[in-house]
Order: structure tokens, then sequence, then C-alpha cells
């Protein structure tokens, strides 16, 4: 793997990006900016810089958060060792682990059926559990039809559940108790690891480890296969030819749009036109994508290893990418626009950890899982896309954190 | 040019061997019993065919329109017409669950047990090549029966022989009547030909055949008009051909060839030869004997249904009418044979219209009660009768009885009162009464065995309790559509609003799965009615049955009926009191829990199904079906107990201590038969209990608190054996210290979820999983170890050794009861509706089922098939097996094998109870391919097959 990232690096280096970057430049984001009396005022996105933060410390079961999700007040949280939930209101955190019934550990998804109310888990190792008025149910490959306990991602689709595992997707049926697999036998399926599961507008996206990622229309149970069709596993031959690469992490669909994570760059899919994005020519930390949301058609969070970085405005391409420095803890937020940096804001506290695993909206709120716990930003004041704003100084007195 | 051949042989390989393993891919489907006989017949094939069609197996289909297959539904508990339940149909017919795709348009159904339903259905087999082989034969699906299948359908039948009355088949006497063996110099038969038509009978109508006819005139509609002919020498008379004394006469008769090719015989043992006719479809054959058109005369020009709906249009057609003339110039002199033309009319009479038969009295079976927000009408749900019935609260009168669906179990009223909603329990749907016309304007479907339901307080929403398919339908009433479907626990069965509405106490009559030999943890579910999902679940340890439930006008709390039933220890220590308890359940609105006795000393308070608050919240009236009594809670002194009580006491002395309810229970009220819901009206005054078994109400003075009146809801007055048998059932006078009736471990006839522990083989010695009682008749032996061999056996020693501890039934109860308990009806399957086709997982599923090999090749021993054991209808060989479940606990390893008929509802499985869902059957506990070779399955077979078990 390492001569792959390590041939992949030189590439990268060699790679004639320029075009790319003409290309960049020529969009409409390339705003002009001007002075007002006080400062400089630009077309720039919101940033949050009001964060707080969650860890062990504040009672959560354990620091490494695989999956968040939000539910009115509540936010439910996903660890290593246990389920958490905290009340925003009071930012009280109740933990359940498996001397409270949960039934594994460690859980690896999550997902809220809207209608119910039900809390979904899945279990990296342990299958796939309900959490419905204090109760842990619980479904395994032995108990039930799950195909593989060994569950990375959850959607749920009307009365169904599907779940992402290590050895292809399942889809249940709650009204019915039917059980039916998915894999290499009925769809097309090059591969079998199931990494992540999301449903929208009547379509469920599977983000597969080595398989792309494949849509299936609920209404003809028909499937749909997205590859990267140049077949090049170590270098992007022909760009925006679909997504950037076949071992996909993370999906999400929003507006229409798909928003694609793999570990070597993202994608964006229209429905016609495909972009892929790079760490080298986009405010991208890492090309190491651990998860995606997309917030909205224009509006994609990227959680990668090196940090948190936000497609804030995709017809202008700017980006904002939140980091956290090691060394003194102290949060970063990089404002840039066809690699040029438009902002950089210094935050008492950011990300609480540049290795980030998860990305859940909440209003105007977003909700960041790190190996370091969770960052909590508020996001007072957001607004979509861009705004006339004035440019954040050094030492701005608004960049504060809530303690 | 060398080259050349080898690239030929080299595709001829390919492609042969490519056809073959296309070939391995057909599915087998039936032919007909027609197609077999194109070779089967004549003389040189031993008259094979002709054998079959004298058999009573040919006439199979047929009888099930006799009165007697009706009786014998009924005894089972089979609702349909027998020619339409797969229960039936499994035995009398081929391929009865087989999908239609399975079936040629040769094959009939009508043909009753025909060749294939011995020999497997013969698409790939059929071929007279591959049937001079007989090894290839059976390569592609022939079948040579044993007498083991032949048992799955000829064993002992508890319903059959309760109204035949007759003794034990012996199958030696039965295979020599049914022999039909292939003479040692065979030669396939050819087809028998049919007469010429001259030229001038070109234009006239022509023969299309029995089964034409059979398309309208069949079923009870009908007068089962097919069915008759079939049952008729007419329908022998090509057969009868065969037999030595056909040959006999035709030989002294001078004609020298086989009778079933004499033109001579066939003029009266035949349609085609008996009148001249235009032609012959393709739907006749000569195998059909004297058919319809025989007498009636060619129908291909009247036979369309538009035709024969007009008598005189029939006629013109060429319908006749049959007469004496018409029978004679057969009948007169034939063969010397006397003949009453009178007696014979008579015997093959085949009116439409029936004889009326005289029916089993109908009951109404009141169960649960609503009264209309106004406070005069209380409408009252009959289970027996599928009707509810109004009754003037003031006059106490029956004033008017609305039908519904199947069922009916249990209803409430809209807040405005405009509509009554009903959940039909049989038929998985909730029927919405106007309450102003009293007629039912809609139905709504919901999820399976529908039980309680509840409007909130606003009307928007209708919670409904999907009791067997533990969940709760939220239906919206405006649009009368489900709008989603809540988990509950297991069995959610009754349900409260809380004063403010703001939340319904839901109860769950059975335990939530437990560890093996874990006391039982019952489940109150608390619905938030505002957001209309799942708030919080209160866990009730120890007791099982959650059934009854009303809030406390206060609001702190609400009271639930409840038993606690020890499973775990020997059911004989019965005699030392305590096994099974009934009390109370005071759920606070906390979440905390107290529990009670309402057994006391020498007088248990068996089955407690419903109760009821007063308005001011000062008594709780609670049901005892088990003991036709009420029993009048006097709340504040049972609240001060409890309030006066260290937290010890009330956690672990209390729900055990039988010396309490002295201290609450204020009196027991003797009501009628069996009370189950019981209401008590706005104004506090009068309270009404149903009285389920004897089609009453009994009314209440709660001033009194004594019973002062009964409205009578117009049931019969006769008392079947049946009904006699199901007071049995639901009494609890036949336990020691009353402490149990048949209904408490079997609610309704089905199951309570439990493993229990019962002969004094020291504790948790050979723990058993309680068997439904649904469908039960035809499954002896009884008992997990199949060591009962009748009902009677079971019900009556077995039962007073080990459950009751007093004196057995008398025979006259035993035998009601046993009567009772098969008429407990199996509801219809969820999984596959009667006729539907299976899904493509089920029929996946089905191949799993039926496979022979493994997914490597291996061929399974037939013994160690699922459809060896398990076959239709019933699913079961009923013969012991030891399939490798054997657990440290158990005396034996060899266990009765359970039939399969909806089996999703009993859920846990195995003899122990230990296999939680149908899964763990396979994945858990058959490591060594006992139960069936699986564990080469992959696990998308595996959902396939239970996806089909679903369906059985």
């Amino acid at each position: 793997m390492k001569y792959f990232i390590a041939a992949l690096g030189i590439l990268t280096v060699f790679w004639p990006g320029k075009t790319a970057l003409v290309e960049a430049k020529e969009l409409p984001g390339d705003l002009p900016a001007f002075s007002s009396a006080s400062a400089t005022v630009r077309k720039l996105p919101y940033v949050y810089t009001e964060w707080k933060h969650f860890t062990v410390k504040n009672g959560l079961p354990n620091d490494h958060v695989f999956a968040l999700k939000a539910d009115g007040p509540k936010v439910w949280v996903g660890t290593e060792n246990g389920l958490a939930c905290i009340d925003k209101r009071t930012g009280k955190i109740k933990s359940w682990g498996e001397k409270d019934g949960l039934p594994w550990r460690v859980i690896s998804a999550l997902d809220i059926n809207t209608k119910t109310g039900e809390l979904w888990i899945g279990l990296l190792g342990g299958g796939l559990a309900r959490f419905s008025g204090g109760r842990f149910d619980h479904w395994h490959q032995l108990n039930s039809g799950l195909v593989n306990d060994v569950v990375y991602g959850i959607a749920i689709e009307n009365d169904n559940v599907w779940v992402a595992t290590t050895a292809g997707a399942s889809r249940y049926n709650t009204l019915t108790g039917e059980w039916t697999i998915y894999t290499e036998k009925n769809a097309p399926m090059e591969e079998i690891w199931n990494y992540g599961a999301s449903y929208d507008a009547g379509k469920v996206y599977l983000a597969i480890w080595g398989s792309g990622v494949l849509e299936f229309d609920v209404a003809t149970e028909n499937w749909k296969h997205y590859l990267d069709p140049d077949g090049e596993m170590e270098i992007d031959l022909y760009r925006d030819d679909g997504i950037v690469h076949v071992i996909t992490t993370g999906i999400s669909h929003i507006d229409g749009i798909l928003w694609v994570a793999t570990y070597f760059g993202m994608s964006r899919y229209d429905g016609r036109y495909w972009r892929g994005m790079y760490a080298h020519e986009t405010g991208l930390p890492s090309d190491f994508g651990n998860a995606i949301k997309g917030r909205s058609a224009n509006e994609g969070w990227f959680a990668t290893d090196k940090g948190l970085g936000v497609l804030a405005d995709f017809p202008s391409d700017t980006w904002v990418t939140y980091t956290m420095d090691p060394k003194t803890h102290r949060g970063k937020a990089i404002v840039s626009r066809n690699q040029k940096v438009l902002e950089s804001i210094d935050m008492p506290k950011g990300i609480p950890h540049n290795y980030t695993l998860w990305v859940e909206f909440d209003g105007n709120d977003t909700w960041v899982g790190t190996s370091k716990g969770i960052g909590w930003a508020i996001g007072s004041g957001y607004y979509k896309g861009l705004k006339d704003r004035p440019v954040h100084e050094a030492g701005d007195v608004r960049t504060k954190a809530i303690e | 040019m060398r080259n050349f051949l080898y690239v030929i042989l080299i595709i001829t390989v390919a492609a042969s061997s490519l056809w073959a393993s296309e070939d391995r891919r057909r599915h087998p489907v039936y032919v007909g019993a027609k197609v077999c006989a194109t070779c089967h017949q004549g003389k040189d094939m031993g008259h094979q065919f002709s054998r079959w069609l004298s058999s009573k197996h040919a006439t199979a289909y047929a009888v099930l329109a006799n009165p007697e297959s009706k009786k014998i539904a009924e005894l089972s508990g089979i609702p349909q017409e027998p020619q339409e339940s797969p229960m039936c149909l499994g035995c009398h017919a081929t391929g009865a669950h087989d999908e239609e795709w399975e079936k040629d348009l040769t094959f009939f159904t009508e043909d009753g047990v025909q060749c294939e339903k011995c020999h497997g259905p013969g698409s790939e087999y059929m071929d007279a090549e591959v049937m001079m082989d007989r090894q290839a034969a059976v390569k592609q699906g022939l079948i040579i029966p044993t007498v083991q299948d032949c048992m799955g359908c000829h064993q002992v039948k508890g319903s059959h022989v309760a109204i035949h009355k007759l003794p034990k088949l012996d199958m030696t006497k039965a295979l020599k009547e049914i022999a039909h063996p292939t003479p040692k110099n065979w030669k396939y038969g050819t087809m028998p030909g049919l007469p010429e038509v001259p030229i001038s009978q070109k234009d006239q109508p022509g023969y299309t055949g029995v089964l034409a006819c059979a398309a309208c005139h069949k079923g009870p509609g009908m007068g089962y008009q097919f069915s008759k002919w079939r049952m008729s020498g007419h329908a022998r008379a090509y057969a009868v051909l065969a037999t030595d004394k056909a040959y006999a006469i035709a030989k002294k008769e001078g004609i020298r060839q086989s009778p079933q090719t004499s033109p001579a015989c066939l003029k009266c043992h035949s349609t085609a030869f008996h009148q001249p006719a235009g032609r012959a479809l393709d739907s006749y054959s000569l195998y059909e004997g004297v058919g319809c058109e025989a007498c009636h005369g060619a129908g291909s020009n009247y036979q369309s249904e538009a035709i024969m709906r007009d008598p005189r249009a029939a006629k013109a057609a060429g319908l006749k009418d049959v007469n004496r003339e018409v029978c004679m110039r057969c009948h007169e002199n034939a063969h010397n044979k006397p003949f009453d033309y009178e007696k014979a009319v008579k015997k093959i009479a085949h009116p439409i219209i029936q004889p009326e038969v005289s029916q089993e009295p109908r009951y109404k079976t009141p169960l649960n009660m609503a009264i209309s927000p106004d406070g005069k009408e209380l409408y009252v749900t009959c289970e027996a009768s599928h009707t509810v019935i109004v009754v003037n609260v003031q006059k106490r009168q029956k004033v008017a009885e609305i039908p519904v669906g199947h069922h009916p179990t249990d209803i409430t009223f809209s807040p405005d009162g405009d509509k009554a909603y009903v959940s039909n329990r049989l038929d998985d749907t909730v029927s919405v009464i106007d309450v102003s016309s009293r007629k039912v304007i809609a139905v709504i479907p919901v999820g399976d065995e529908p039980h309680g339901l509840l409007a909130d307080a606003s009307g928007k929403h209708l919670y409904v309790l999907n009791t067997s398919a533990d969940s709760i339908s939220v239906i919206d009433t405006t649009t009368l559509k489900e709008l989603k479907r809540l988990s509950a626990s297991r069995s959610p069965w009754s349900l409260s609003p809380s004063p403010d509405g703001s939340l319904i106490y839901v109860t769950n009559s059975l335990s939530r799965f437990v560890k093996f030999r874990m006391p039982s943890t019952s489940e109150v579910t608390v619905i938030d009615t505002n957001r209309a999902v799942v708030e919080d679940r209160i866990v009730i340890p120890a007791a099982n049955l959650l059934q009854g439930i009303d809030w406390h006008p206060g609001g702190k709390f609400a009271l639930i009926t409840l038993n606690r039933t020890k499973n775990l220890v020997p059911m004989t220590r019965l005699l030392q009191g305590w096994t099974i308890t009934n009390g109370l359940g005071i759920v606070w609105k906390d979440g905390r829990v107290d529990q009670v006795l309402l057994d006391e000393p020498n007088m248990s308070f068996p089955d407690p199904a419903d109760l009821a608050i007063t308005p001011d919240g000062r008594l709780a009236l609670v049901t005892s079906s088990g003991s036709n009594r009420i029993a009048v809670v006097d709340v504040p002194k049972l609240i001060s107990m409890l309030e006066a009580a260290s937290p010890h006491e009330r956690r672990k002395v209390f729900p055990n201590h039988l010396g309490k309810p002295t201290e609450f229970v204020i009196k027991h009220i003797p009501v009628e038969h069996s009370p189950r819901g019981v209401l008590i009206t706005p104004d506090g005054k009068t309270a009404f209990a149903a009285n389920a078994l004897d089609d009453s109400l009994t009314v209440i003075d709660l001033d009194k608190l004594q019973a002062v009146g009964t409205v009578d809801l117009g049931g019969p007055e006769v008392i079947t054996k049946v009904r006699f048998g199901e007071r049995v059932f639901h009494s609890a006078n036949i336990t020691f210290h009353r402490q149990f009736s048949c209904h408490s471990c079997h609610p309704d006839g089905h199951v309570d979820g439990l493993t229990y522990d019962i002969e004094p083989d020291g504790i948790g010695i050979s723990p058993v999983d309680n068997r439904t009682l649904r469908g039960i008749l035809d499954t002896a032996p009884f008992k997990w170890e199949g060591t009962n061999p009748s009902l009677q056996r079971q019900c009556g020693p077995r039962l007073a050794v080990f459950f009751t501890r007093i004196q057995p039934f008398t025979p006259e109860e035993l035998s009601a009861l046993e009567n009772y308990i098969c008429t407990i009806p199996r509801p219809p399957n969820r999984y596959r509706p009667l006729g539907a086709e299976l899904t493509d997982a089920q029929r996946r599923g089905k191949k799993v089922f039926e496979r022979t090999m493994t997914n490597d090749g291996r061929l399974i021993p037939k013994q160690n098939r699922c459809v060896t054991c398990h076959f239709p209808p019933l699913y079961t060989d009923r013969l012991r097996h030891d399939i490798g479940t054997k657990q440290q606990f158990d005396r034996g390893s060899v266990f009765d094998t359970p039939h399969l008929n909806n089996i999703y509802d009993s859920a846990p499985y195995l003899h122990n109870g230990i296999a939680q869902t149908l899964e763990e059957i396979w994945t858990r506990y058959n490591p060594d391919d006992k139960h069936s070779v699986t564990n080469d399955m992959t696990k998308d077979q595996l959902n396939d097959l239970i996806e089909y078990i679903k369906t059985l």
C-alpha cells in the first residue's frame, strides 16, 4: 500500500494539473474584493469559529468517534467503546455500554428512522442493533439474515434498513422481517466490502471498497454502477470521467448531487458531470477521505485523516479547511479559492483532532467526529454559499471558543 | 482436416455439456394424468391408467365436496371450503402447494391424487425414451415412492377418524388395491382412436370434455356438480373396460379386441362413441367415460357462460334435456343387469341447490366493549359471530348487530363518537363503523392479528396493536392509511391513554425473549402521543401475560393484569401452590413498577383478563376468566399498602405474597362463563362484564357491588359439545386451587412463548417449549417426546399427573375439550395468501427446502432432507427423530417432528425453545448437519429457505 501511495505522490507532483487550475480560475468564484472603512470585504463563505469539544473528560465512553446522528435536541454518538447521547440543552452526556444492554461495544454507524424515532446502530463486528424506548434489539449473522457482522454503514430507506457490511449489503424489511442480501451474485458488486450506505430521493447508494458506488432504485429495484472509467488504480488518467477511484469510503446524496469520498481524492456528480477533487489543488487537507456529508448541492464536507475539508461553495470552488495545530491544539480555518488563501483564521478551538471520521449537520450547527472526541461547531449566523463580509484579521475578537 | 475435426469435436463436446448443464437447470412441471396415460394404458401396460382411474385416488378431490369433508374441515379448524383449502388439497390433490407456472395446461387439480402425486412432476422424465431406462428416469425426477411416502397422507388423522370412523389403514391391503404392476413383456400403449366423423356430421357441435364443464360446474355455488359426476360410475365407465370382468363380457359378446378399443363397448362406456358429434376438441378425452356431454349433448356450441346463463339459448345451441329415454339407451338390459331408472336418477342427481345441512349453532362470544362518548350505547365485539352488538345502556338491551370482519376482538370510539373502530383478528384489518348508520364504511389493512386499538385524544391517530407481528400500527384517521408501524414487545395486547392524553401505555402479553432458563421479562410499551413514537419501555420482571390495563384518573399510575408463571421449576409443585400466580402490576408514571397478587391461599384468581378503574379512582374491577369472577380492588387501600411498605417488601415480598390481597380486594362478584372485557360507565355507577362463553353481559351496580342483571346478546341456548369443551378449556376448575386453566398457557389456543419444566425429574430437567394448539388435530403424537398418541391422553391422564394435580376431566369433559381444541383455527398464512405466487426469494427457498444435492454436488441422503420429514400439507412426518439438539438437561435425544404451518408465529423453536429465531435453528443448533444438511449453505440460501418456510 505504501508503494502505491508513494507512486501516487510522485505522479501527483508531476501531473499536469495546470489546465485544471486555469479552469478553476475562470470560475465565477474568483470574485473581486473591496474595502470598507474598517476592513477588506470579500465574498466569503461562512466559517465556524465557535467550537465546543466533547471527550471522555465530558463523559463520552470513548474518544474514537465513528458516527454521529442529530435527533432534535439530542445528538447520538457512536464510539469505539459504546453509545452516547449528548443533550444539547444541558450539555450532559448519557452513555450505554455492553453492561447496559448495548449488544456490542464498537459502533460504526448510526441512523434514525424519522417516522418511528428508532435509532439504528451499526456494530463493527457485532451486527445491527435498534435502540427504541430504552431497549436494544440485536440482529446478527447467527440470529437473523444479516449477511455479516462487520458493519460499516447504515441507511434507513422507507421501512427498510440497509446495512453495509464487509461481505455485502443487507436490506431488512422491518414490516415483514425479510432479509435480502446483495453481493456479487445479484448486484454489480465487483468487490463486496461495503463501506457506506446512504438513502435519498428513492435511491440507495452504497460505497464499496474496490467497486465504486452502487445506486439502487427502490421503485424499479435496478442497479446503476459508478466506477472510475479509466480503470487505473494508481492514477486518475482522465480528469472528471467518473469517480476518482473505486476504493470508495463514503457516500452522500443531496439535492440531486452525489458526493463521494475515496482514499485517493473526492468526487462530486451532478447527474451529468463529474468533478474530481484532490488535496493538491483544492482546500482538501488530504486525499484520504474517511467520510463525506453533503449539506446541499454546493456544499460538501469531507472528513479526512489530516483535517476537515469543506467545499463551501461549489460554483466558485471556495473551500474552508479546518485543522488543529498539534502543538498548541488551537484551531485553524483557512478559506481558499483556486489554491489562493483568502482568509486564515486562528481560533482557540477548532476540530478536536485532525483525524476526522464523521460529519453530521444539525440545523446551522455541525458535529465532527474525530479520533479525539467530538467537535460541535456552532453555526450562529450560518449562511449558505458566499456573502460579502469583512475578512477576518489575525486576532479578530469574534473568534472565540465556548468553554 | 484433422485440425478441423478436432475443432468440430471440441465444439460438439462444449455444446453438449452446455446443453447438459442447461438441462439440469430445467424445473420439472406437472403434466397431468392424461399425459401419463398416453403410454401407460392398454393391456400391454397392465391397464395402469385405468387402474388409477378406478381407484379412490382419482376421486380424492371430488370427495372433498361431501358433507363429511366439510365436517372434517370444521373439526380441524379449517375455515375454507375443503376444495379450496391447501391443507385438504395437500392430500386430496396433486401439486397443491406448487405454483400455477409449475403446472402444464394438461394438468388438472380435479384429477385428485394422480400419478405425479407419488411419482413427482413428470415433465422431465415423461419422455418415452427416458422412461425406458429406470435410472435415467429417476435422474430426471421420477420418484419411486416408498410406504413412508404414502404415510405422509395416510397416517391416522383424528379428524377423519372422528367423522368416518374408519380403522387404521391396512397398508398392505391398500397397496394391493392400488397396485399397477408393469407386465413383464410390457409395451407402451397407444392412444385409443376416436370414432370417425362422417363429412355430413362435421358441422355439428363437438365434444369439449368434462373438464370444460367443470370450469363452472363445481364448488358449493353449483352444487359441486363436477365432483358428483366424478364420484359416479359414469366417470369410471371407460376404466372398467380394463377389468377382467369387462374382458369376460366382451368375450361372451364375441368381441375379440380389448373392450377399451371396441366401438361396441365404447358406445355405452364413453361419450364420443355414444352419440356422433361434429368433432372432439383437444380438451376432450375418451378416458372420462360417460361425461356430461353423453347425456347433455356435445357442448362446443353451448359451453360459453353467456349462453349457459340463458336456458333458451343453451337449448338452441344443443344443450339437451335428459329423460328416461336417454338413460335407457344404454342401461336397458345392459349385460342383463336390472336397472331401476328412478333409483339410478336419484343416485346421479346433481342439482345446483343443495339440500340444507343443519349448521352448528353460531355463538356470539363477546370479548371487549366500548361505550359511546355520550354514554348511551355499548358496542360489544363478538368473536364467534363476527359482529359488533349494540346495547342500549339505559335499557340494558341489545338493539342492533353489525357484521364486521372475522374474529372482531376489540373496539374503540373516535373522540367525537361518530365512528367506531373494530380490530378483526383473523382478517388483519380494522373495520370502521359509521355510528349513525351502524354500517361498516371502510376496512383498513393492518398487521398480523390486530387486538387492542385506541384513538388518541385528538382523534388524529388510531393505534392498533398487531398481536402476532409485535408491532403497533399508527393510522391516520383522516385518510385511513397506516402512517407507520412502531415496534412493540411480544404480542401487544391492550392499551390505555393517560388522563392528560400525552401517553399511551401498551401491555404485551408475552415475555421478551430471555436467555435459556431465565425468568420472564415483560414490557409495558409507552407511546408519546404528540410524536406518535415509543418513548419508553417499562420492564415488568418475572411476569408474563400482561393483558388488561387502565390508567388511574389521578394520572400517577396505571394498573395492569399479569401472571407470574414459575416455568423454571417443575409444574408438579402445583400441589404446594404457587406455580402460576395471578395478579396486578402498578406501573407508575416515572417508570417504577410494583406487583401484587390477586390469588389468595386456596383461592386463586386465574387468568386475570381485563380491568377498569372507576372515574373517581376508588375502585378497580378485574375479571378472572378462569374462575368467572370479578375482583373489586380498593385502589386507595392498595396504594396505601404499597406506600407503607419497605422497598424490599415491594420488590421481593409483595409480588409473591398470597396473604396481601385480602388487604385491598374488598369483594369478589360472581359472573357468567369466562368474563373477558370489563367496562365502567362514565358516571361511575355501572359496570359491564363481557361473559365470553355465555353470550351475555353481566351488569354490576357499583354502589351495591353486586350483579344486578344480565344483557342477553342473543346467542343460541343450546350448548354444543364444542362449546362445552371451550368452557372446559377456559375454566380453572380442573387445577389444584384453581390456579390456572388450559387458556393460561395457551392464551386463545396459541402459545405463551415459555419453556416449561414439567415433570418431577429434578429442577430444569427436560425443559420443553410450549407448542401452539392451532390446527393441532392431525399432528399426533403429542408432547415433544412424542409419547402421547392422542389429545385425549395428553389432556387426560397426563394433564392430571403433571399439570392439574387433582382428579382428571370426566370422560364427557375430556371428549368435549378434545373437540374444542381441534376446532381452534389456524389463521391464514401471512406470507403466502391463498393462491398467491411465491416471491422470488420464497421460490428459491422452496428449491433449497426440496434439494437433494449439496452446493458442492454431494447427494443428501433422503432421510436428511428438509422435505422428507416436513412434507405437505402438515409438514411433519409425525415421527420422532434425533436431529442433534439434545442438550445437557434432556433425558432423550429423539423428539417429535413439529408441523411447520404458520411456524413464524410461534417462536421460540426446537424442543426446548432454545432457538429464538428460525435462523438459529441452523446457525447455532445444527453443527453436525443432523437437522438436514445445511452447513454448506450460503447465507442468502438460508435467508431464502426461511422465507419459504414462513409460507407453509
